[in-house]
């Protein structure tokens, strides 16, 4: 170690590249984010309007996107289906992470019993294959929304709290988080300047993981008729719709 | 044989007019100097100063961003102008290097002796590497210690198996860098006991060290760097009983053993008062029926070998640990936060991922010290208030074990804890460092617990001295 700390100077041809890719990804995402919110309004078409004598069209001025076998618009589709797959994901996220951070903040600071429990738990989801999970809830209540959602949080809260619960237990173990105690700063104090700039990072990975996971699972119960019914527009239900033109 | 090669052959490693640079800017030289076999070259100077950039230089590990200009010329030939891979060839044969903190440097998960026999399979490509292993580790009093991992070993074991590991591959030159960092007296002796046994049997030997006392111990040749430019080079011992240069000076006079020696203290009212305390901690009895009070205005010192449990003992005199025994008594009046501590390895004492200016401004709201105190507190200590915005693993060692300092007194504490606060500094910072925190103590009237394995520190620092073994 140095006496003097030497001036670091910023290296100017690093920054511009990390400013452009992180414009880059937040560009796509503003434009999906903005295709799901505004998309099906700009269409001006309804998703579920069927005008049999427009059946199975190419392409046009009129229909962006061409029209089904039932002669509704397919770019309205499959705008109002991302809308229901992005809501969908962000909601779970949403009532996924969040209790998953919190549980494991809450097993890490305690240990003992609290932890073991809340450990065999999360263990004892992860065991059951998290598909078949929300394949039961749907099937308890077909069609449903509140099923599939129940579901997914269910199955990938897990994944929050395991992440959390393991960095939070180096973090509060380490004597940055001793000498803070020591110093009298408070669980929250605690929370905002050791452990959340820590993990947060990786807690938004998981969630741009687990979102995926969310759509994914979605669309493939739509795909086998468990999850959404037609004729609300959903990618899943969709394909398997549209599979034998 | 004609002279050049006679020449050739006396030295095995060359260096002239040595510079290392980052881009355009020179980072370390010139830096000239030849060994040959017999011989020690000792760099000395602070860290940061450029030595283990000429050990990089020579063995053609510089970092990417670096390159060096001037001759290089090992066992005769010219290096410096090879391709990076081919003279990894030379690696462990010719030139072997012993890393900084081997502990850090064996394989977590390859048992002891199997770090050596490889070097003697596949290095020196011995017929029977399992017997040359067994001789090297009985030479070097490792027996037992075969099958441990690196964690369990001590790091004066994990320093003998990291110098058999380095030297099994037969090679006439070492450079050791910093062989000593983070040793204890008794220890360093013995690591500079087998490093001197390198030129003894014919071998070079170029030691980087911070460490007057190394220095003196191995003689031989000696170049002092300061920020990057040689101040003083020579004959070892010569230099040393006679330094030149203000920087050699200072150097010798930061290094522990020729401190003076602190006046006795006029200790006032008991603040933390141990009786028959023993620390037990994950099983391991490490501390039995000590008695210890701290008074007002008194330094003590806790000395003792690595591992023999000092950590522990201050965590329970901090209120941290549960003591098995005993009981750790505080005077009346002395909150929760009356006592505080001060950490070895000042970068992970501090929020990693906020500003200084956040953990000490934290510090001072919930304390109720103002802001402006602080002010002054760190200007005290020398620590320019421009340092505050940056984060902790931006700020040098010795600069951010003072802010630390500083957090720790806005808690207006009567007793310090500190836990070997100095030992990853160098010399110079260490003194300074420890000089500052005398002359705070002195002056609020603390009680200063310091844990060290440095004898000449506890002796001349601290008021009072206790030993544990």
């Amino acid at each position: 170690m140095n006496t003097v700390t030497p001036e670091v100077m910023p290296d100017a041809r690093q920054l511009p590249s990390i400013k452009a890719s992180r414009i880059a990804g937040l560009a796509l995402f503003g434009v999906l984010g903005c295709a799901a919110v505004i998309g099906p309004d700009l269409v001006g078409h309804d998703p579920a309007t069927q005008s049999l004598l427009d059946a199975r069209q190419g392409p046009s001025a009129e229909h962006l996107l061409g029209t089904d076998h039932l002669g509704r618009d397919m770019a309205a589709r499959l705008l109002s289906g991302a809308r229901l797959s992005m809501g969908l994901a962000l909601l779970s996220i949403l009532s996924a992470g969040v209790p998953g951070a919190l549980l494991g903040v809450l097993a890490a600071r305690s240990g003992g019993w609290t932890d073991r429990l809340l450990t065999a738990f999360a263990d004892a989801v992860l065991a059951l294959p998290g598909l078949l999970l929300v394949l039961m809830l749907a099937a308890i209540s077909p069609g449903s929304w509140w099923a599939l959602y129940v579901g997914i949080s269910l199955t990938l809260w897990v994944e929050y709290f395991r992440y959390t619960r393991q960095r939070a237990r180096v973090v509060f173990a380490a004597p940055q988080v001793e000498a803070s105690r020591m110093l009298g700063l408070g669980p929250w104090l605690i929370l905002r300047r050791h452990l959340i700039p820590e993990i947060g990072p990786g807690l938004l990975t998981i969630a741009a993981f687990g979102a995926a996971t969310a759509v994914t699972a979605v669309a493939a119960l739509g795909f086998v008729s468990v999850g959404i019914r037609p004729p609300q527009a959903e990618w899943g239900v969709m394909m398997t719709e549209l599979l034998p033109y | 044989m004609n002279t050049i090669t006679k020449e050739l052959m006396t030295t095995t490693v060359a260096v002239s007019e040595l510079c290392v640079h980052v881009g355009s800017t020179q980072l370390m030289g010139p830096v000239s100097f030849a060994v040959a076999p017999g011989e020690t070259l000792v760099v000395m100077g602070e860290t940061g100063a450029g030595k283990s950039l000429i050990a990089q230089a020579i063995l053609g590990t510089l970092p990417e961003q670096l390159h060096s200009s001037g001759v290089i010329e090992v066992n005769g030939e010219r290096v410096d102008n090879v391709a990076a891979h081919i003279r990894a060839a030379s690696w462990g044969r010719q030139i072997a290097a012993l890393p900084q903190e081997p502990w850090r440097a064996l394989s977590p998960l390859k048992r002891s002796a199997r770090h050596v026999r490889e070097t003697y399979r596949y290095v020196a490509q011995h017929a029977d590497p399992e017997s040359s292993c067994a001789r090297v580790f009985e030479a070097l009093g490792l027996v037992g210690a075969e099958e441990r991992l690196p964690s369990e070993l001590s790091g004066g074991m994990a320093q003998r198996v990291a110098f058999a590991a380095a030297t099994a591959g037969g090679a006439p030159i070492l450079l050791a860098d910093e062989p000593t960092k983070g040793l204890d007296n008794d220890r360093r002796a013995r690591v500079v006991e087998l490093l001197s046994e390198v030129p003894r049997q014919g071998g070079t030997l170029i030691a980087i060290t911070h460490e007057v006392a190394v220095a003196r111990a191995l003689g031989g040749k000696l170049i002092v760097l300061k920020d990057g430019q040689v101040v003083e080079q020579g004959d070892t011992l010569s230099i040393l009983a006679a330094p030149g240069h203000a920087y050699t000076q200072e150097l010798i006079a930061a290094d522990p053993s020729s401190w003076p020696q602190t006046a006795s203290a006029t200790p006032g009212k008991v603040l933390l008062e141990a009786c028959e305390l023993s620390v037990v901690r994950a099983g391991q009895n490490l501390i039995e029926g000590l008695n210890l009070s701290l008074r007002q205005g008194e330094r003590v010192a806790l000395l003792g070998p690595s591992g023999v449990g000092k950590t522990s003992l201050l965590d329970t005199l901090a209120g941290l640990h549960a003591p098995a025994r005993g009981s750790v008594k505080r005077a009346d009046g002395l909150g929760p936060r009356a006592v505080q501590k001060l950490y070895q390895d000042p970068p992970t004492a501090f929020a990693q991922h906020v500003s200084l200016d956040v953990s000490l401004r934290d510090a001072a709201r919930l304390n109720d010290t103002p802001w402006s105190e602080l002010e002054d507190l760190l200007s005290r200590l020398a620590v320019p208030l421009s340092l505050l915005a940056r984060r902790p693993d931006a700020v040098s060692g010795g600069e951010l074990q003072r802010v630390a300092l500083a957090r720790a007194l806005s808690a207006r504490p009567s007793v310090l804890l500190a836990d070997e606060p100095t030992s990853r500094l160098d010399p110079i910072t260490q003194a300074r460092t420890l000089e500052m925190l005398a002359q705070i103590a002195d002056a609020r009237r603390l009680g200063v617990v310091l844990v060290t394995h440095d004898a000449h520190i506890a002796e001349r620092w601290a008021h009072r001295c206790v030993s544990l073994s």
